[in-house]
């Protein structure tokens, strides 16, 4: 009786294990400068397992349907979506893989990326790097751009490719603030005049964290003096001006301060609720897909500040032990095309910004993102856009995450 | 008098039967509401307005809930079946034997119980790796064991500590053979336990995430996997939906199994005895 259900199970497991994959491409090396005709035939077949945050169902749905569907039906590679709470877990995967010897045998072939983690990936050579020109549409990115070249002030050094930009902007619900701050200094006047319905994600979250670096350029009076090398000078004596100014705010905060949300999902939950009246988001068109999902009020509007708010560039990044690299570069080469940018920007999709340069694409698509709606309560990119923050070098954000849990959080 | 008592603790009984189905239920009332909600805002009491969205979502092939159930269900069995197979004879081997080292053994069959997971996953990975048992669903099912075991052997070691073998030498002494004995006399005797541990063996199994995202690669999706990226995105109505296709199975089981979660089972009496 237990040896048959043994022999049972033995069975409907091996039936469950996936299949070999065919085509191995590991050997990136060889892959840099062979002709798109041949990696898209190599690729041919096989799949691709790409790692990234699934808590949309708009961007699950443009990724499987629409970027899987393009690549089912031209290079027959099956898209293996793998969705993840935080991107930290898929850069631990191929940490771990690196500690025990998987050097073409991993399991993520790509990772949706930027910032500390691609620091932690280049830094600690996970990264596929040099091989991006080998991508047709490569020709589509400007990396003259210094704010695509860098990836929060590491520079990319073709280890990455851009996927989509994003500048941080505010919300406020029309039906509850009649006028909403609309820089930092007036952010900080306003929260006082109005106790308990301002706070902000304890940073190291990302959107916390983005929102004390704001706080952090009001009191240098710029972020001029900031860019470049971490400067431990210049640090303390901003950093001295910034925590300040966060400990005098903190009384008026949501709960007196006393307690902070940890992330942004829980931030945006006391904003829906009425708890807090401002919320904010380094992806600005999460105000649109919030609405039309009902996480927001329909009357939520988006808004930049008139002392500007911070831009980056998120990207896509292939690891190092990726056994399906072939399959990768089509799929970066897809993301990066000007028809699957171009639907990523149409604001019943997603809605976001297209990484690459525009004015390079088709005239044909050019036509269609002129025609682009953006939703309406979404802060407009053009308003954005005049008023464009740099990222500072990544050694000064955690120094400036660290310096907020010791003397603002403790 | 003896009337009275009755009553009183018919009512009792009652009452906490109420209260224990309230606050098991309760929590699951707005996860159902949220499920069909577009926006649910205090300071409303209902969503002022529905809609199937999230059930479209969760049933589409694109999300890859279904695939994802059936898959999620198949590991939980087997995770539950191998722990059966190994929890019987460890319960036995502790709940009625004693031998050198025995405090030893214990303290190790309860250390994942005690240890967090989190803290041990990460070199529970690398082992995993060098044996070759990544991104597969057997490499998964054995390190849901990891879990599981401590759960079942503490089960079983409770129910052996009341159980007397004499019952088995009686049964050979009239003839019957060791599988014989084993099927008629000593499995009817220790079933409960087996289904107490096995429920509880499940439902551990069930609620593992970082161990599956890290030893399944990501290739095994299983439910706690999807459910926990709406969850920590806010996307309440999704979190919702699936949160109800999530449950289901544990509420079919409970309800199968109920009868042997009484306090009058021997499995839940014998708990204390280890």
């Amino acid at each position: 009786m237990n040896k048959t259900l043994k022999w049972a199970f033995l069975a409907s497991s091996l039936s469950l294990a996936p299949l070999a994959v065919s085509a191995d491409t590991a050997d990136g090396e060889s892959l840099i400068g062979k002709s798109w005709e041949d990696i898209t035939a190599m690729a041919r077949g096989g799949e691709v397992n790409w790692f990234l945050w699934g808590g949309s169902d708009n961007i699950n749905q443009y990724v499987s349907e629409y970027i899987g569907g393009i690549l089912k039906e031209d290079y027959d590679i099956k898209l293996n979506r793998v969705g993840l709470s935080d991107t930290v877990e898929a850069v631990n995967i191929v940490l771990g893989e690196k500690e025990s010897g998987v050097m073409d045998k991993g399991s993520v072939d790509m990772i949706w990326i930027n910032g500390e983690n691609f620091r932690t990936m280049k830094q600690g050579g996970l990264a596929y790097c040099g091989y991006t020109d080998t991508l047709p549409n490569n020709k589509l990115v400007n990396w003259d751009n210094p704010a695509i070249a860098n990836d929060f002030g590491v520079p990319v050094d073709g280890c990455e490719v851009p996927w989509s930009k994003a500048q941080f902007a505010f919300a406020y619900d029309t039906a509850r603030t009649e006028t909403p701050p609309r820089s930092i200094g007036e952010l900080i006047d306003w929260a006082k005049a109005n106790p308990g319905k301002f706070t902000y994600p304890a940073p190291p979250d990302f959107n916390g964290s983005v929102f004390v670096r704001h706080v952090f350029y009001h009191a240098a009076g710029g972020v001029d003096n900031l860019l470049g090398d971490f400067d431990q000078a210049k640090f303390d004596e901003v950093a001295e001006k910034t925590w300040a100014i966060l400990n005098d705010l903190e009384p008026s905060l949501w709960r007196e301060g006393k307690t902070y949300p940890t992330s942004i999902a829980a931030m945006e939950q006391l904003y829906a609720n009425s708890e807090v009246d401002l919320t904010f988001n380094y992806e600005p068109a999460g105000v649109g897909l919030n609405i039309e999902n009902g996480v927001f009020p329909p009357t939520t509007q988006g808004y930049g500040l008139t002392d500007g708010t911070i831009g980056n560039t998120n990207y896509t990044i292939i690891p190092f032990n990726s056994p399906n690299k072939a399959a990768a570069l089509v799929l970066q080469n897809v993301l990066l095309s000007g028809e699957a940018q171009l639907q990523k920007a149409l604001p019943d999709v997603w809605g976001t910004k297209a990484a690459i340069e525009v004015s390079r694409t088709s005239d044909d698509i050019q036509a269609k993102f002129a025609a682009i709606k953006t939703h309406p309560n979404v802060a407009p990119a053009a308003e954005l856009a005049k008023a464009a923050l740099p990222e500072l070098q990544a050694s000064w954000i955690s120094a400036i995450e660290k310096g907020w849990i010791e003397n603002v959080g403790n | 008098m003896q009337r009275n008592g009755s009553l009183l603790g018919s009512s009792f009984r009652f009452l906490t039967g109420a209260l224990l189905i309230t606050w098991l239920v309760l929590p699951l009332i707005p996860l159902a509401i949220w499920s069909f909600a577009k926006g649910w805002f205090y300071p409303s009491l209902l969503p002022k307005m529905w809609s199937l969205k999230a059930w479209k979502y969760a049933f589409s092939d694109t999300s890859g809930v279904l695939d994802s159930l059936w898959l999620t269900i198949g590991i939980s069995l087997a995770a539950t079946f191998l722990s059966v197979l190994v929890g019987v004879p460890a319960g036995r081997a502790l709940g009625m034997y004693q031998f050198k080292g025995k405090s030893a053994v214990e303290l190790l069959i309860l250390a994942p119980m005690i240890v967090p997971g989190i803290a041990v996953v990460l070199g529970i990975h690398s082992v995993f790796i060098s044996m070759g048992l990544t991104n597969s669903v057997p490499g998964v099912i054995l390190v849901h064991l990891i879990p599981t075991i401590p759960y079942m052997v503490l089960v079983m070691a409770g129910i052996f500590a009341n159980y007397d073998p004499a019952f088995e030498s009686q049964a050979r002494s009239l003839g019957a053979s060791a599988p014989k004995t084993f099927w008629y006399v000593t499995l009817p005797a220790i079933m409960p336990g087996i289904i107490v541990g096995g429920l509880f063996a499940f439902l551990v199994s069930w609620s593992q995430y970082i161990l599956t995202l890290l030893i399944g690669g990501g290739r095994v999706v299983t439910l706690p996997l999807l459910l926990f990226n709406f969850a920590t995105s806010g996307r309440n109505d999704i979190t919702g939906a699936i949160g109800m296709i999530y449950i289901l199975p544990g509420i079919i089981i409970l309800i199968l199994t109920a009868k042997h979660l009484s306090g009058r089972s021997g499995a839940v009496g014998g708990f204390g005895q280890i």
